[in-house]
């Protein structure tokens, strides 16, 4: 954990850098009479490379705690998994349509991130599109993105 | 219009059918979340807030809102009693005594003085926030850009300095909220500000998206990480309704929790967490027998539980009389308010009376409710602990996608969810809080735009900030803030 807070420290540093220069340069400050749209991005840019420096510090003077190591044993690759299929859901969503690419949505977050038995997938996969048509279409009267075969 | 003329007004909107539903809705959703570990206030409202682009009247919209706000507050105690694992952040205390007086076979009447304390608190509160507010919001009328710009940046800091987190990270999520606040248009000169070229950005994120990417996807990816299973230490509840001891034992404790709860609710940061552990130091204090507390006291569940309720009823001041929301849930309220084209302030009570006071109005019956849904039904409550977080978490996703698609009609807006839950994702993993993160991104426009007016009001001169008396005290706390953590920082340092 150390180690990414260092790298998290260091990108926040040089973020903050990045957006002074953004604001100086390309929003321009303006006067102190007339500030223009830069000014608080470069106070923002300044107080970021400030506190990522201080996080560094801080960093360098706390002892690596004991609990980081369960921290290890955390499931890492679930979470990335599931923005992967959100991602991809997203895209099918507007390239399929909103039905079939919920079932499919969740059907691959169960057997994938869950890993349950497809008889229970099968039932939580329709239910929960069902439900979401339901509320979403028939209730609040939101329009979706049609099926591909009905375009 | 007076305050009991205001209120009455306020009693005969909030009992039209419609409202005491969503009230009744409000309070349902906001217990149940309470009840479920792993899923905030703010992370729920946040995911509803699509809705309230459908429920025409805005009065409808918050009393809703509100409802899951301070039912939470009800609910999280059950999971903390029965588990030993807070629902929602504020009853974290609440595992202390309440879990020890289950395992003791006392899990009902820790459940009984629990639900009854917060609803002698949240009425309490509600009853100050009758009194309190509308003269507040009539001071506050006096307010221009510096005063605002004062009022904001201070209550930033203090969401900061209050969160017990450090204080660095808290510092930079605040900023990075500022700057997500920044991109699209500058109100001002017209600029484009950190679009890179997209058009999509141009318009700015929406607080929507933000609010259910960071709270609802992100705390949802962070769970995932761990499996989740609740097993139910205890489902013998015992008598629900306290005996006459136990509540001798503990009435000054709901009396002094609904006290502090009251007014460090009012205080930007403060929120619930904190009135809680305030009541608990309290309570621990001046008990003649601290040596009970840990062991299954009473009054370490009647204290904290009446305290967090207090706080959630009076967090609505800043946001109803100032505009300003103090903790992330009230963030998501105001939010909710904006969506419905009112900004919250202190023209609220003048512009939109009904608002106002049906919300408050609304409050007083969602405490009556909360009593009912929580006392009766624990037992269902217990049982929806079983649900596997394995089903809830993809119904979440589909309802958030769906949801944030809804705003717009645009996947662009379902990118930017994902944007934001994986930022809100690596918060949780590098140990930051993201409770600045929304209050920054709804109070940046007005910091930015109170601190130009005020430069250009002036003529560049900046001592305007501390030459007002309002704007000038409040920069005075602001130093003194900044100060006394410096020295307290700098003293930690030398210690060590």
């Amino acid at each position: 954990m150390k180690k990414s807070e260092r790298i998290a420290a260091i990108i926040t540093s040089l973020g903050g850098v990045w957006i002074m220069v953004y604001g100086w340069h390309t929003l321009k400050l303006g006067t102190i009479y007339i500030p223009d749209a830069g000014l608080l991005p470069f106070l923002c840019g300044a107080g970021l490379s400030v506190l990522g420096i201080v996080w560094l510090l801080i960093l360098r003077s706390v002892k690596e705690r004991e609990h980081e190591r369960e921290e290890k044993r955390r499931l890492w690759h679930r979470p990335l998994l599931a923005l992967v299929l959100m991602a991809l859901y997203g895209w099918a969503m507007e390239s399929v349509g909103y039905i079939t690419s919920t079932l499919v949505f969740v059907i691959a977050w169960q057997k994938v991130i869950e890993r349950e038995k497809w008889l229970k997938t099968m039932i939580i996969a329709a239910l929960g599109t069902f439900a979401m048509y339901a509320l979403f279409v028939y209730l609040l009267k939101v329009p979706i993105p049609p099926e591909f075969f009905i375009r | 219009m007076d305050i009991f003329a205001g209120l009455f007004n306020g009693f005969a909107i909030a009992l039209s059918g419609t409202n005491i539903l969503f009230c009744f809705l409000g309070a349902l959703i906001g217990t149940a979340i309470g009840v479920l570990p792993g899923l905030g206030p703010a992370a729920t409202i946040a995911l509803l807030l699509p809705l309230t682009y459908v429920i025409d009247s805005p009065v409808t919209a918050i009393i809703m809102m509100a409802g899951i706000y301070y039912g939470a507050m009800y609910g999280g105690s059950t999971t903390s009693i029965l588990l030993n694992l807070p629902g929602e952040a504020a009853s974290v205390v609440t595992c202390i005594d309440g879990y020890q007086m289950a395992k003791k076979g006392r899990a009902g009447a820790a459940l009984g003085i629990a639900a009854i304390g917060s609803f002698i608190a949240g009425t309490v509160a509600v009853v100050g926030l009758t009194f309190f507010a509308p003269p507040l919001a009539e001071f506050a009328l006096d307010f221009g850009p510096p005063e605002y710009f004062a009022l904001t940046t201070l209550g930033l800091l203090l969401a900061v300095t209050l969160s017990g987190g450090s204080i660095t990270k808290g510092l930079i999520i605040l900023i990075v909220g500022l700057l997500l606040a920044m991109v699209g248009l500058d109100p001002i000169s017209g600029k484009i500000r950190f679009t890179f070229g997209s058009t999509g950005l141009q318009g700015g994120f929406d607080f929507v998206t933000l609010a259910m990417g960071v709270f609802g996807l992100g705390e949802i990816l962070y769970n995932l990480e761990s499996m989740m299973k609740t097993e139910i230490v205890t489902t013998k509840l015992g008598k629900l309704f306290p005996t006459l001891k136990d509540w001798t034992d503990s009435k000054w404790a709901i009396f002094r929790g609904s006290v502090i709860g009251f007014f460090i609710g009012i205080i930007p940061g403060g929120g619930s967490v904190i009135s809680s552990l305030a009541s608990y130091a309290v309570e621990k204090k001046y008990s003649k027998h601290p040596e009970e507390f840990g062991e299954g006291a009473l009054q370490g569940v009647a204290g904290p539980e009446s305290a967090n309720n207090a706080a959630s009823s009076s967090s609505f001041i800043p946001l109803l009389t100032l505009g300003i929301p103090g903790n992330a849930a009230i963030a998501m309220i105001f939010a909710a308010l904006m969506i419905q084209g009112i900004t919250p302030g202190p023209f609220l009570v003048a512009e939109h009376p009904d608002v106002f006071w049906g919300v408050i109005a609304s409050m007083y019956l969602g405490n009556a409710m909360l009593l009912v849904l929580n006392l009766p039904l624990v037992g269902l409550w217990v049982q929806m602990l079983r649900v596997p977080y394995g089903i809830l978490a993809p119904v979440i996703v589909l309802f958030t996608v769906i949801g944030v698609y809804s705003v717009q009609n645009q996947i662009f807006d379902i990118y930017s969810m994902l944007f934001f839950a994986a930022l809100g994702y690596g918060m949780r993993k590098l140990k930051f809080d993201p409770a600045p993160l929304p209050l920054a991104f709804v109070l940046g426009p007005m910091v930015e735009r109170s601190l130009r007016q005020s430069l250009l009001i002036s003529g560049g001169d900046l001592t305007i900030f501390v030459t007002r008396p309002i704007s000038g005290t409040l920069i005075v706390i602001f130093v003194l803030l900044v100060l006394g953590q410096l020295f307290f920082y700098l003293k930690r340092m030398m210690k060590r």
